[in-house]
């Protein structure tokens, strides 16, 4: 087995960036069907206490995983009740519910505050996990990256492969015309949201069960911003999204690395970076120099790198539907 | 009941205007049941919150110094909702106007107070006009979603702000003194805000208020301000009606964050005298710019609801402090006691708008009557 420093970097970040891997898909489901749950960095926050105190006291981490599970439903739940049927700002409940996940997850986890617990177990995938570079990186991982990876490729086939996956973008794209079609648009949008919630909590979880295991105040701000900047990055697609977790991922161990070998320099600067990137990236994906830089391109790769690079978000995001 | 509406049409804008409060006071009932779980008496700690809230001219005082970034914040979230953005950089903004501030401060030690406190309010202003500005840019010019940005952009203060308090700008004292607290050298006393003696109440309070209405001037009495409110409205209708939508967005942005930066500036010369970081944002901030989104969705997006608005969230930090010292209840009870107003209030504001439309059918169905019973048989 190859375990080279820099193939153990990189198998590293590859477990790192689980959790934002999984809650880019949750959230993606989510905005596919026309909501924003905003709600990310709080709930996710709830979603690693409760996973990890009900991992603790049960014993087992898989009801810590279903406990994060709830937990983002749960909030999920209560920004869909809220903008479809109490027709308020999606937005201002999801901010509310970030500040109260914030608040909430310190007040119920302050017992349980930096004490060892459960960890999910490493386990090699056998065979794959001997494939030169790529098996000691991807396969001689634990099984929640694998599920990670599975539910890329599963989220991404639903949505685009199958006819449940077109009502639920009916219901993001053109609410209207879905509707015109028998397309309960509310029903998609409640299910879609609870179940990107989910998703969420489950991310959340992982970080605390997989990550740095345990509990402490805050353990996962900031991951929930980052995961919203980057379902915009992946242009709501999972693929996208999936790779820009690991680019994001890859980063900070970069900034990780050089502030191990400048010093000198204030860490303050290494710890503004991801934020800075980000808003960067934000800045790239939303003008048109991608696409700019598309007609540099031989003529015969135009089209499909159009295809690769276009962002369009679900038309409807974030406006209410009301039939009539 | 729908009678006595009927005949007085101006019940309804009262109803309108105390749903918030009704929806506190059901709050607050909620939170009865919470207190008793933890066997405390409901009725005494109460009692203990409002009288660490009004019992004393201290406690008074301090609530209105309380409710003053509050309030400040909450305008200029008003601009930006009017504007049609919503702006959680409130922080951040904050941050940098209270860093501005102290740097002039700091810089002009010798010069007199007149001259340093306004010079230094202003400064504080544009830092946050800048910090507001810049996400506003991005979202005009470059279609980069506002939210994600000023979140951004507050986490870049913080880390900003904590390195300037450890290192350019720390208190020689603490250097001398190697415990190196990242906070800066007290302000000279001649540049405080005047104050009430003995209670803590500063002239910042004051100019709060006169800001609250001269936003509501600017946004209702003004052409700039119906400009922001129309591009908020109905951008594309602004577009044909030729109103520079880029730039209106830029410059509600850029307002929201001048009065985040305000807030920041009137902390330091009213209240703290002082920079200093605990490493994350509430450390100096005390998420007044989180709170402040809350204050002016409760105001009803209004600059004036701000003002009670404020000053009743004041209330509720300062006397929830008061409750928690004396019942000994945990003090996540406050927190989550001012999320349940939140929610509340939020909720409230679904039953005051089917109200509305109710209204509105009731008088469409009644000129039905009337314009009927005028058609000629």
């Amino acid at each position: 087995m190859d375990s080279s420093p820099l193939i153990l970097t990189l198998a590293s970040i590859v477990l790192a960036s689980t959790p934002l891997i999984i809650a880019v898909c949750g959230e993606i489901i989510t905005e596919r069907s026309g909501i924003v749950n905003l709600s990310l960095d709080g709930s996710m926050l709830m979603a690693a206490m409760m996973g990890f105190i009900v991992a603790l006291e049960t014993g087992s981490i898989w009801f810590g995983f279903l406990a994060g599970m709830a937990v983002g439903a749960l909030f999920a739940f209560i920004v869909a009740f809220g903008s479809i049927r109490l027709r308020q700002s999606q937005f201002a409940i999801g901010f509310v519910l970030t500040l109260l996940g914030d608040d909430l997850s310190a007040f119920l986890g302050q017992n349980y505050t930096r004490i060892p617990g459960p960890m999910v177990t490493h386990y090699p995938i056998p065979v794959l996990k001997d494939i030169p570079i790529i098996g000691p990186i991807f396969f001689n991982q634990d099984i929640v990256v694998y599920f990670a990876f599975i539910l890329v490729a599963i989220t991404w086939f639903w949505l685009f492969r199958t006819q449940p996956g077109l009502r639920l973008r009916s219901a993001g794209d053109r609410p209207e015309a879905g509707f015109a079609r028998g397309v309960n648009i509310n029903f998609q949008r409640y299910l879609y949201t609870i179940v990107g919630g989910a998703l969420v909590g489950l991310a959340g979880a992982s970080y605390s069960l997989n990550i740095k295991i345990g509990w402490s105040e805050g353990i996962t701000r900031g991951l929930g911003w980052i995961a919203l900047a980057i379902v915009i990055f992946g242009g709501w697609s999972p693929i996208r999204g999936m790779f820009g977790a690991l680019l994001f991922g890859a980063t900070k161990a970069l900034a990780t690395y050089l502030q191990r070998t400048f010093p000198e320099v204030s860490v303050v600067a290494f710890n503004a970076i991801p934020w800075v990137l980000m808003i960067l990236v934000l800045l790239l994906v939303g003008s048109d120099f991608t696409e700019r830089l598309v007609t540099i391109a031989p003529k015969s790769l135009q089209k499909p790198l159009q295809r690769l690079l276009r962002i369009s978000p679900p038309q409807a995001l974030g406006s209410t539907f009301v039939e009539d | 009941m729908q009678d006595f509406f009927a005949k007085h049409p101006s019940a309804w804008r009262a109803f309108d205007i105390f749903l918030p409060f009704l929806a506190t006071l059901a709050a607050l009932g909620v939170g009865a049941i919470m207190l008793m779980v933890f066997d405390a008496n409901p009725l005494v700690a109460y009692g203990a919150l409002l009288e660490g809230a009004f019992g004393s001219t201290n406690a008074l005082a301090d609530t209105l110094v309380k409710a003053t970034p509050l309030l400040l914040v909450a305008l200029g979230i008003c601009i930006a909702f009017r504007g049609g953005v919503i702006n959680i950089g409130g922080e951040g903004q904050l941050i940098l106007g209270a860093l501005a501030a102290t740097l002039v401060g700091l810089t002009f030690p010798e010069l007199p107070g007149y001259v340093v406190i306004p010079a230094a309010l202003i400064f504080g202003f544009f830092a946050g006009a800048v910090w507001g500005a810049i996400p506003g840019f991005l979202k005009a010019y470059f279609n980069v979603n506002e939210i994600l940005s000023t979140i951004m952009m507050n986490a870049i203060a913080v880390q900003g702000m904590n390195y300037l308090l450890r290192e350019p700008m720390i208190d020689p004292d603490q250097l001398e003194a190697a415990s190196r607290i990242p906070q800066t050298a007290r302000l000279s006393a001649a540049f405080d805000l005047p104050r009430l003696v003995p209670t803590r109440l500063h002239l910042g309070t004051g100019l709060a208020i006169i800001a609250a209405f001269l936003v509501f001037i600017f946004l209702w009495r003004t052409i700039v301000g119906y400009r922001i409110r129309a591009v908020g409205l109905n951008p594309d209708a602004s577009r044909y009606a030729g109103i520079n939508v880029p730039r209106n967005i830029v410059l509600s942005l850029l307002l929201s964050g001048a009065f985040c930066g305000l807030a920041g500036a009137i902390q330091i010369y009213g209240l703290h005298h002082r920079m200093f970081t605990d490493g994350s944002a509430t450390g100096f901030t005390g998420s007044a710019g989180f709170n402040g989104i809350v204050v002016a969705l409760f105001g009803q997006l209004h600059p004036l609801g701000a003002i009670p608005a404020s000053f009743l969230f004041g209330a509720l930090i300062v006397g929830a402090n008061k409750l928690q010292r004396v019942m000994q209840v945990p003090s996540s009870f406050i927190i989550a006691l001012n999320g349940l107003v939140v929610v509340f209030v939020v909720g409230a504001d679904y039953w005051r708008r089917k109200f509305a439309r109710r209204r509105e059918a009731e008088v469409v169905s009644e000129e039905l009557e009337t314009s009927e019973a005028e058609v000629p048989t």
